[in-house]
């Protein structure tokens, strides 16, 4: 469980997040909608001990990602914002590598999951966007961490490709009808600026803007419903 | 740790950056140290190891620049402080991987001892600690090195910062300042000059005094190092 209580950081004089508290339990998952310099980043790279919060408390499963780093980053799959990767590795050179640092040895059977099979021996510098996409996504999955948080998973991509990443979201959340078939559920936490993509994977919202939480329940129902309730909160 | 070793030395053995530095480093070596030879007609490898300070000011920063910088330049650095891995870890294995990379470069001079023991009887003993105080001072450069790369995302400034660094540690052990500064201060000034501690390793001598002086500067910079990439601002 993910638990953000009265979390404020300050960059400067510069305040990024105020005051927000949040928890985020086993199953659940969270579009994270906010404009540009909104403060998702920030607060996900909170989650992750990246980052030190100003004032408030972070804990994952009542560990201090300070504190218990590296137990609390066994427990995270992580794609951060603009997916950086080590371009000059191989896709299996660098699966491998993130797979060791995990200490698990499954990353050939994610990466079949993720469709990686036919570029496994390219390297990362020469594949498509959507492609790194899903190296990012899979260097997350490794180790079956039960918490997975990716900063716009689908930024950038097209929308064939948007459309498969959303769909392994939704499979990762949903084990029991997919090929993950008793795999976990995970608690997963992404941003976005697609507010169609909210509606379509997640089950329920965050809106924060200017660093403040100023909407947390469970998605609007209705088609569109997530872009009026945006419009309206968001100035 | 392994994997993080293997990954940085990968990135070496797969870029042609690794080779050119690591063979220039032998190439210049060898022919500063050839060319002399027969004019000082001495056929001791003591001018060689007095050299290679000299060589690691600009060899090791050209080298160590990229190790940090790059990663946050391209914030690749996010990945790897998001992995269970300590920060310690990291740094250390980046540090292996140079080093490794530098007694290469030394390992391609060793022709130069095999050469001369054709010509002379060569006291293997005082050839050994030459070298042993070449790899310890190697590893004082590429920790400082380290450190100031993970100041700064330009690769530049990292090179400068360390080759100038070095330049100064390694010009307070000369003459040049001994004949500008009071004795009390040179003293202290030549006491800190790695060039200083190498020249126990020249005469053959391993001395303690010496070893503890470049591993615990070595640890230093490590120290600095991992504190840097602890900041969580």
């Amino acid at each position: 469980m993910i638990l953000l209580s009265s979390v404020s950081k300050q960059f400067k004089n510069k305040t990024a997040i105020d005051n927000i508290s949040f928890k985020a339990k086993e199953g659940e998952i969270i579009g994270f909608l906010g404009p540009n310099g909104a403060g998702k980043t920030t607060t996900m790279r909170l989650i992750l001990g990246y980052l030190t919060p100003t004032k408030g408390k972070v804990s994952i499963d009542n560990l201090n990602p300070l504190e218990d780093r590296i137990e609390v980053l066994k427990k995270i799959g992580y794609l951060p914002e603009n997916n950086p990767l080590y371009q000059e590795m191989k896709v299996s050179e660098y699966l491998q590598f993130i797979s060791a640092l995990k200490n698990t040895d499954n990353f050939l059977e994610t990466a079949s999951r993720i469709g990686l099979d036919d570029v496994l021996s390219s390297k990362i510098e020469e594949l498509s966007r959507g492609y790194k996409q899903r190296v990012g996504l899979a260097a997350a999955l490794i180790g079956e961490p039960s918490i997975l948080i990716l900063d716009e998973p689908t930024s950038g991509l097209d929308p064939l490709e948007q459309e498969k990443i959303r769909t392994y979201i939704r499979k990762l959340a949903n084990p029991t009808s997919s090929r993950l078939r008793g795999a976990r559920a995970k608690t997963i936490i992404f941003s976005t600026h697609i507010l169609s993509e909210v509606e379509d994977v997640a089950n329920r919202l965050i809106i924060i803007d200017k660093g403040k939480i100023v909407f947390d329940e469970k998605k609007p129902k209705g088609k569109g419903g997530v872009e009026k309730l945006f419009k309206k909160l968001v100035k | 740790m392994k994997y993080l070793y293997k990954k940085e030395l990968n990135y070496y053995l797969n870029n042609p950056i690794g080779y050119i530095v690591v063979v220039l480093f032998a190439v210049f070596a060898n022919f500063l140290f050839v060319k002399d030879i027969f004019a000082i007609g001495s056929a001791s490898m003591r001018s060689f190891f007095s050299i290679l300070p000299w060589l690691f000011l600009i060899f090791v920063p050209a080298l160590t620049m990229r190790i940090l910088s790059e990663e946050k330049r391209v914030n690749t650095i996010e990945i790897l402080l998001t992995l269970p891995v300590s920060e310690m870890q990291i740094v250390l294995a980046k540090l292996l991987a140079l080093l490794t990379l530098v007694v290469v470069g030394l390992a391609l001079t060793l022709g130069l001892p095999i050469s001369l023991s054709f010509l002379t009887r060569m006291y293997l003993p005082e050839i050994i600690a030459g070298y042993l105080g070449s790899i310890f001072l190697a590893a004082f450069c590429i920790s400082l090195s380290t450190f100031f790369s993970s100041l700064t995302k330009n690769q530049v400034v990292a090179f400068l910062a360390s080759a100038i660094s070095l330049f100064f540690l390694l010009v307070l052990g000369t003459e040049f300042t001994a004949n500008v500064l009071p004795r009390s201060i040179q003293d202290f000034l030549v006491f800190f000059s790695p060039a200083n501690h190498l020249q126990n390793f020249i005469k053959g001598v391993i001395d303690f005094r010496s070893v503890f002086y470049f591993v615990s500067f070595t640890m230093v910079f490590v120290f600095l190092t991992v504190v840097d990439l602890e900041k969580r601002n």
